[in-house]
């Protein structure tokens, strides 16, 4: 009992010093880091830095750094922080530990450490990225949702980066759903950013994890969002691409992934939408395809059959509706129209007029029984009834 | 000598008659005016006494005293250096005292004893017709304002000399009026009880044929201007919001004679009506630029002044680019759609001005306008939401009808098959307008948008199964209980239009769609 709470109370100490280097060192540095670990254990660093004889052990170009970890070392008392960062819930996971997340310890460059708040994934469950884009369009923002509750009611974690946007919407849906996500960021664990995602990230604390490689406190900058993006991809199995453009911050989490063996997926649009661009190149280049979350889930459960034939009844369900209900829906899309665009729509579709009056109603209708959605004014597009 | 001379002057847009009294006495020689005269008035002396001697009155070393009474009322503008003037000759002797009873006077002098317009004309006069008086003088240039009025002669002069030729008797008066400007003679018509629509002859106004395309908001535009609800048109840059807003004046229902003469004494107030040439016949139509100040809306000053929602009195009031307005001068706007009318407090007292507009809005659905067109707008989620929420909730909340303006292609401005005219649109809405007055009779409500939460509960009927239909609407479609009372309202307008008694659930589910503000753009997608 003695020599269990003796290892308990070395690791503990281990981590607080691990704590310190990691803000005095900056996560960042990993050079640093590295040739700092080569000298031991984060308590024998502080020591050394306490004893001023650190600098003597480093490279000459680490010189300077050693010097401030020294200055550092004296102001500071590791445990003391350590234990008020604690009782804030934050909690400090490093590698090696059995509570680091077995997937990301195997990847390349994998963190020293990770902070976090909330609970940090299972490794025995599965894991999805869902990444896309910030400025996406309604039919990613309603896929990103139909996919995260799709896979939090499989007890698939969604792993995304509380971004505006695709990430935010994936995550909260699958919260809603009662599922487990994780959101890493690009700040300190205590940092809310983007301001807007308040409440998902209270949800998150609440009902999944946020984690860090950065220490509490750190402002969002953006020279550190493409680091965390290896984390996104490495704390999953597989990476699926909603929505992005040619050219942008996603699909860096897709070469990441790669580099670390993960299944790419990406969800198809159309040829002419920028911002469906990115997931069909993907798609070209070699990336799975996934029309719904019923696919993703057998290629990743391997839960074959039940879930295509859903799918497949949904369809079903939607085509045969009757009259001007059905006629209506037809005159709809998957990207937002307004409804003088769908009055025009009826009329060359179906040959005859549809008053404005009668349009509202059934529109409406639609909306209220699931087959539609209402967006921005007067904007309204088709969505497949969950 | 003690004279009493009628005249008026106008607080907000009530009027009260004054009684200039001119006492000419011996004594030190003295000229002084009490009674609570602004600068305007107290330099009406000066002007008074050159304009007396250029015409030829030798005014005597006496002491002259005038005071205005009620004394406890400030008073400002010009109007007064006509009463004064003749005030001054009666007790001189070069009038006599039964020339000038029960007359009204109002004008401003000017040094050669011309006579000049002044503000207000029309407010006053009605007050002295009401209180019974049957003549007054007024300078030429404002005659024809104050024969506006009904049951009073107005004596329109062009100088001071021909005033006291015309109450010596000396000279006719319809000398002056063919001597005076010609002017439009407005068509008041001499039977009625003031409710049936002024002049037959309307202005060229723009008209709705102009627009091509756009149907969904011609049809929110038709049935905003039934029920002069308030409307927010968002769309695209160039799609042709203010091109609708301006237009909509030339759907609504004619000004009746009581609007007009309502609408025309604003105009007189602020001295606008000179510039109009004849009595506001046309619903007002008033576009602020976006960096108006809130004083300018609301009117005020030390000495207040109708501002633009009162000009807009019965007319329409057009924000465009409504995010913007500064948000303070916006939230000025809730009170007065609440009340319909402004109240200015200052230490003179307090004035009311009508305020009864039907509010138009435009404003991009995004910074840069084309959201949620992806291809073209890559304005953030968070841009957005902050465009949007410069407009302040409770502004949105009184936007009964909002739509959406599309872009408009080529093929669309190039169309050639012309839409309904403004005539056409606006039989429609005289229809549902008929309904509504016959509805309100001896309410004093006029249109639905007017009605309060209780005049929902009495006119806007629902049966059992249209109560089951909101309900199911409210809980599918998120709405919030405040919407229910304005959903109500607009789907009466849509019924009234539809010629119904009844309000059916088409004319509901018409009204939801249109009921935006409280959620959509401004809440978070829901779907």
């Amino acid at each position: 009992m003695d020599q269990l709470d003796k290892r308990e109370k070395k690791t503990e100490e281990e981590k607080a010093c691990l704590h310190w280097l990691i803000q005095a060192a900056g996560a960042g540095n990993r050079s640093f880091l590295r040739a700092l670990f080569g000298l031991g254990t984060a308590r024998e660093i502080f020591a050394l830095a306490l004893s001023g004889r650190l600098a003597d052990r480093l490279a000459q170009r680490y010189r300077k750094r050693a010097a401030r970890l020294t200055e550092s070392s004296k102001a500071c008392d590791p445990e003391q922080e350590y234990g008020r960062m604690r009782e804030r819930g934050i909690g400090l996971v490093a590698q090696g530990e059995a509570a680091f997340p077995k997937r990301l310890s195997k990847i390349p460059d994998s963190p020293l450490a990770l902070y976090y708040a909330g609970r940090l994934p299972s490794d025995q469950k599965r894991a999805v990225a869902l990444i896309g884009a910030r400025d996406c369009t309604e039919y990613g923002r309603y896929m990103a949702a139909r996919f995260g509750a799709a896979l939090a009611g499989a007890g698939v974690e969604v792993v995304s980066g509380m971004a505006r946007g695709i990430d935010g919407i994936g995550q909260e849906s699958a919260l809603r759903e009662g599922g487990y996500s994780m959101a890493v960021l690009g700040c300190g664990v205590d940092v809310c950013y983007p301001k807007e995602n308040g409440s998902l990230y209270e949800t998150l604390l609440a009902k999944g994890g946020v984690c860090s490689e950065y220490p509490p406190g750190t402002e969002p900058r953006a020279l550190q969002f493409p680091p965390r993006n290896r984390i996104i991809s490495g704390l999953s199995d597989a990476v699926l691409v909603i929505e992005a453009r040619v050219k942008s911050g996603t699909l860096i989490t897709v070469d990441m992934a790669l580099e670390q063996g993960r299944e790419v997926y990406a969800l198809p649009g159309r040829a002419t939408d920028p911002l469906s661009s990115g997931c069909n190149r993907l798609i070209r280049q070699g990336a799975g395809l996934v029309n719904g979350p019923e696919e993703l889930l057998e290629e990743l459960l391997g839960t074959k059959g039940r879930g295509r034939t859903e799918g497949r009844e949904e369809q079903t369900r939607l085509v045969f509706l009757d009259g001007v209900l059905g006629e209506v829906l037809g005159a709809l899309d998957f990207q937002p129209l307004a409804a003088e665009e769908i009055r025009h729509r009826f009329e060359v579709k179906y040959g005859k007029t549809i008053e404005f009056p009668v349009l509202f109603k059934t529109l409406l209708e639609l909306c209220a029984d699931g087959h539609a959605g209402q967006i921005g004014g007067g904007y309204y597009m088709r969505i497949l009834k969950p | 000598m003690l004279i009493t001379i009628l005249s008026g002057v106008v607080y907000g847009v009530q009027s009260r008659l004054i009684q200039v009294e001119v006492d000419v006495s011996q004594g030190l020689p003295c000229f002084q005016i009490v009674g609570l005269p602004g600068s305007e008035v107290r330099e009406a002396k000066e002007r008074v006494k050159v304009a007396l001697k250029n015409v030829g009155v030798k005014l005597p070393p006496v002491c002259i005293n005038v005071n205005l009474s009620p004394a406890d009322l400030p008073k400002n503008g010009t109007m007064f250096d006509l009463p004064v003037a003749v005030g001054i000759m009666t007790a001189l002797g070069e009038l006599k005292r039964e020339m000038v009873e029960g007359i009204l006077f109002l004008g401003e002098l000017g040094l050669s004893g011309e006579l000049k317009p002044v503000k207000g004309v029309l407010p006053i006069v009605r007050e002295a017709s009401a209180k019974g008086i049957r003549k007054c003088f007024l300078p030429a240039d404002n005659r024809w304002e104050g024969a506006l009025v009904r049951e009073i002669e107005c004596v329109g002069v062009p100088r001071i000399q021909e005033a006291s030729a015309v109450l010596r008797g000396e000279r006719q008066e319809a000398f002056f009026e063919s001597g005076a400007e010609k002017r439009p003679v407005p068509v008041v018509p001499e039977e009625g009880d003031g409710k049936e629509p002024v002049s037959a002859v309307r202005e060229k106004e723009p008209d709705f044929s102009d627009i091509n395309g756009q149907c969904a908001l011609k049809r929110a535009a038709e049935v905003a201007a039934a029920g002069f609800h308030n409307l927010l048109i968002i769309g695209p840059p160039g799609s042709g919001k203010t091109m609708l807003a301006r237009r909509i004046p030339s759907i609504l229902p004619p000004l009746s004679l009581e609007e007009s003469l309502e609408v025309s004494t604003v105009y007189s107030i602020c001295g606008l009506l000179q510039s109009a040439g004849s009595l506001k016949t046309t619903r007002p139509f008033l576009h602020p630029h976006h960096t108006v100040t809130g004083r300018a809306l609301t009117g005020g000053g030390r000495i207040p002044k109708p501002g633009m929602i009162s000009l807009a009195h019965r007319g329409v009031l057009f924000l465009d680019e409504l995010p913007e307005f500064k948000r303070e001068t916006l939230d000025i706007l809730r009170q007065p759609l609440e009340d319909r009318q402004v109240q200015i407090a200052r230490s003179s007292g307090s004035y009311v001005y009508p305020a009864d507009f039907m509010l138009v809005g435009a404003m991009n659905p995004c910074p840069c306008g084309f959201y949620p067109d992806r291809k073209r707008c890559r304005c953030t989620p968070y841009e957005v939401k902050r465009y949007l929420s410069r407009v302040s909730g409770p502004i949105l909340d009184r936007m009964d009808i909002c739509v959406e303006a599309l872009p408009m292609g080529f093929s669309d401005i190039t169309a050639r098959e012309k839409g309904e005219d403004s005539a056409q649109v606006r039989k429609r809405v005289m229809a549902a307008r008929e309904r509504q007055e016959e509805r309100f009779a001896g309410t004093g409500l006029r249109f639905n948008a007017d009605m309060n939460a209780a005049d929902v509960e009495r006119y806007c009927f629902l049966g059992e199964g249209e109560l089951r239909y909101m309900e199911r609407m409210f809980s599918c479609m998120q709405l919030s209980a405040r919407a229910y009372h304005r959903i109500l309202k607009t789907a009466r307008t849509i019924a009234d239009l539809d010629d119904s008694d009844r309000i059916g659930e088409i004319h509901l589910a018409e009204a939801i769609c249109y009921r935006q503000s409280d959620r959509k753009y401004w809440r978070q997608h829901t779907l």
